[in-house]
């Protein structure tokens, strides 16, 4: 478990980045954080990861406050997924890279070795390949495989879509979806809107280096005093819905109004036009 | 006007051409957006607009890309950048001084322009993109954003025909992407400047472009205004360009006979097409 109690934070002695953040994540959630540029997000995520020490209140994992572990001791417990992978990768091969978390702890073993191989295998790798030869997407995946290899149990995502095309987002964030369900937490710092509705279960809102507000995904993206507060951008089909609620008292009352995803709001869209008797 | 005609690139370490016959034709004073998935040649045929290929880079060149009538095979690289002022994806590898005044100079300076100029050229440029308060600021100080914005503003100052902009909205928020391009289209709109930007995501610009061209596998798939364009959403999502998720809804609808609604590109024109069609 992740908690934040009344910490602040700052990177000089004189200007506080983050004022009194509260909040705790449970293991296993799927959490987003939103905020347009200089909220805080990327601040918070150095403190989860013990990169930055808080300036007062205490940042918890597992109880333990930051402050009392190392960061490399860190690092095994909580993975960091850089924007850039060309900021991560620093090996000459794939295989290198893979094992250089291991290499890097002194925690080389024949289960470092397999563990290697079977991510090798998942991705598809070849493993000699010169990781900066590889396109910007395999790139992202291959920086990905090197945090997964570790297994840690919280696995920070610092805008893992920015840069990729729209195959190599799926690709990425399907990856992402898989480890989630088999148990890692997972904390994203993420502009897009889409994105976050496809795939957090709860979202945090940051703003001035404050929490605005915490919640389930689809409560906080149906908020426009929040969605307006932060400057976010809404994604298409809340938006959608929310837009045909307000101007339809009739439409209020159907699934129109409940729909998220781009499935459910084509199936209630259907399902109201077969009420009407039948497309126009 | 720029006119690509027949255009195919062949990088010399590769036995591939990037850019296989590209025909294209940018009108003066118009915004057009480039969008492609990765490696589908859109960087390359950005190098090709900016004169970086053929001067710098270098392999196979056929075909011909004219900037107002200068072909770029016949000019040198100087007289290129007069015309065409480029912005890389990534803005650090850009700048060149560490003030932000300093920034400015470094182009108006080296490009000769007259002296008693050069105070009303950076004065107006920094007002145009608005940020005439970071003017003394230290380069190092900024945020991706602001960078982003200073490089823009000393381009601006040298008052090029052409600007092309490598994913100019990769650092930013999408508030402020949507900023940076309504930014862009009022520089076509009230200088007549020629604005090209190369994105991977057509869900905000296609509300902001004139022009989409979309490229995949180093060849144009779609060249239109993006109402045209947006029509082949399904096309667009299987090569890997994601669209407005509003106008994928409407043509699904409207692909299974549900609804006779014309193409929309944004969640308003999406909702007024739906209450049509269903309150």
């Amino acid at each position: 478990m992740i908690e934040f109690a009344n910490v602040c934070a700052s990177y000089d002695s004189q200007t506080s980045v983050l004022h009194s953040v509260n909040f705790t994540i449970a293991d296993g959630d799927f959490v987003a954080f939103v905020g347009s540029n200089g909220a805080g997000k990327s601040t918070t995520m150095r403190l989860i990861n013990g990169l930055l020490k808080p300036r007062a209140g205490e940042v918890l994992i597992d109880g333990v406050s930051t402050s009392k572990i190392r960061t490399s001791e860190m690092a095994s417990h909580v993975g960091f997924l850089f924007q850039n992978p060309d900021r991560q990768i620093c090996c000459k091969t794939v295989r290198d890279e893979l094992m250089f978390g291991f290499s890097a702890t002194g925690r080389e073993s024949e289960h470092a070795q397999s563990r290697v191989d079977a991510v090798i295998d998942e991705f598809g790798f070849a493993p000699d390949a010169d990781p900066f030869m590889l396109n910007r997407g395999a790139r992202q995946l291959l920086a990905l495989a090197s945090i997964i290899v570790m297994e840690p149990s919280v696995v920070i995502l610092d805008e893992p879509t920015v840069g990729l095309d729209g195959l190599g987002i799926k690709k990425v964030m399907e990856r992402i979806k898989r480890l989630n369900e088999a148990g890692t937490t997972i904390i994203m710092v993420c502009h897009d809107m889409e994105i976050v509705a496809d795939y957090a279960r709860r979202v945090i809102v940051m703003s001035s280096g404050r929490v605005i507000d915490d919640g389930a995904t689809f409560d906080i993206l149906r908020k426009p005093s929040t969605i307006e507060t932060a400057d976010l951008i809404p994604s298409q089909i809340i938006a959608l819905s929310m837009q045909l609620a307000s101007k339809s008292a009739e439409l209020s009352q159907t699934n129109i109004a409940r729909a998220h995803t781009l499935e459910e709001m084509r199936d209630a869209v259907s399902e109201q036009l077969a009420r009407q008797g039948g497309s126009k | 006007m720029i006119v690509v005609k027949e255009l195919t690139f062949t990088y010399r370490e590769s036995n591939q051409p990037t850019l296989r016959d590209v025909n294209l034709t940018i009108q003066t004073g118009s915004f057009t957006g480039i969008v492609g998935p990765a490696g589908s040649g859109k960087s390359t045929l950005m190098h090709a607009l900016d004169g970086i290929i053929p001067h710098c880079a270098t392999g196979d060149y056929y075909g011909s890309v004219m900037i107002d009538e200068i072909d770029t095979v016949d000019s040198d690289l100087t007289r290129i950048s007069r015309l065409v002022g480029s912005v890389f994806q990534d803005i650090d590898s850009q700048v060149v001084t560490s003030v932000v005044e300093d920034e400015m100079l470094y182009g108006l300076e080296n490009f000769g322009v007259p002296h008693d100029q050069i105070e009303e050229r950076i004065e107006e440029a920094l007002l145009q993109m608005g940020i005439s308060e970071l003017r003394e600021r230290s380069m190092a100080t900024l945020s991706g954003g602001q960078k982003q914005k200073v490089i823009i503003a000393a381009i601006m100052a040298l008052r090029p025909r052409v600007l092309v902009l490598d994913e100019p909205t990769a650092e930013l928020d999408p508030a402020s992407s949507v900023s940076m391009y309504r930014l862009l289209r009022e520089l076509a709109r009230t200088f007549n400047m020629t604005v090209v930007v190369v994105e991977k995501d057509i869900t905000l610009l296609s509300e902001f472009v004139d022009q989409l061209v979309i490229l995949d596998e180093g060849t144009i798939l779609f060249d239109d205004e993006p109402r045209e364009v947006l029509k082949h959403s399904t096309e667009l999502q299987k090569i890997g360009v994601n669209c407005p998720r509003a106008t994928v809804l409407l043509n699904q609808l409207r692909s299974a006979g549900l609804i006779d609604a014309p193409v929309c590109i944004n969640v308003d024109e999406a909702c007024a097409a739906l209450l049509e069609a269903i309150a």
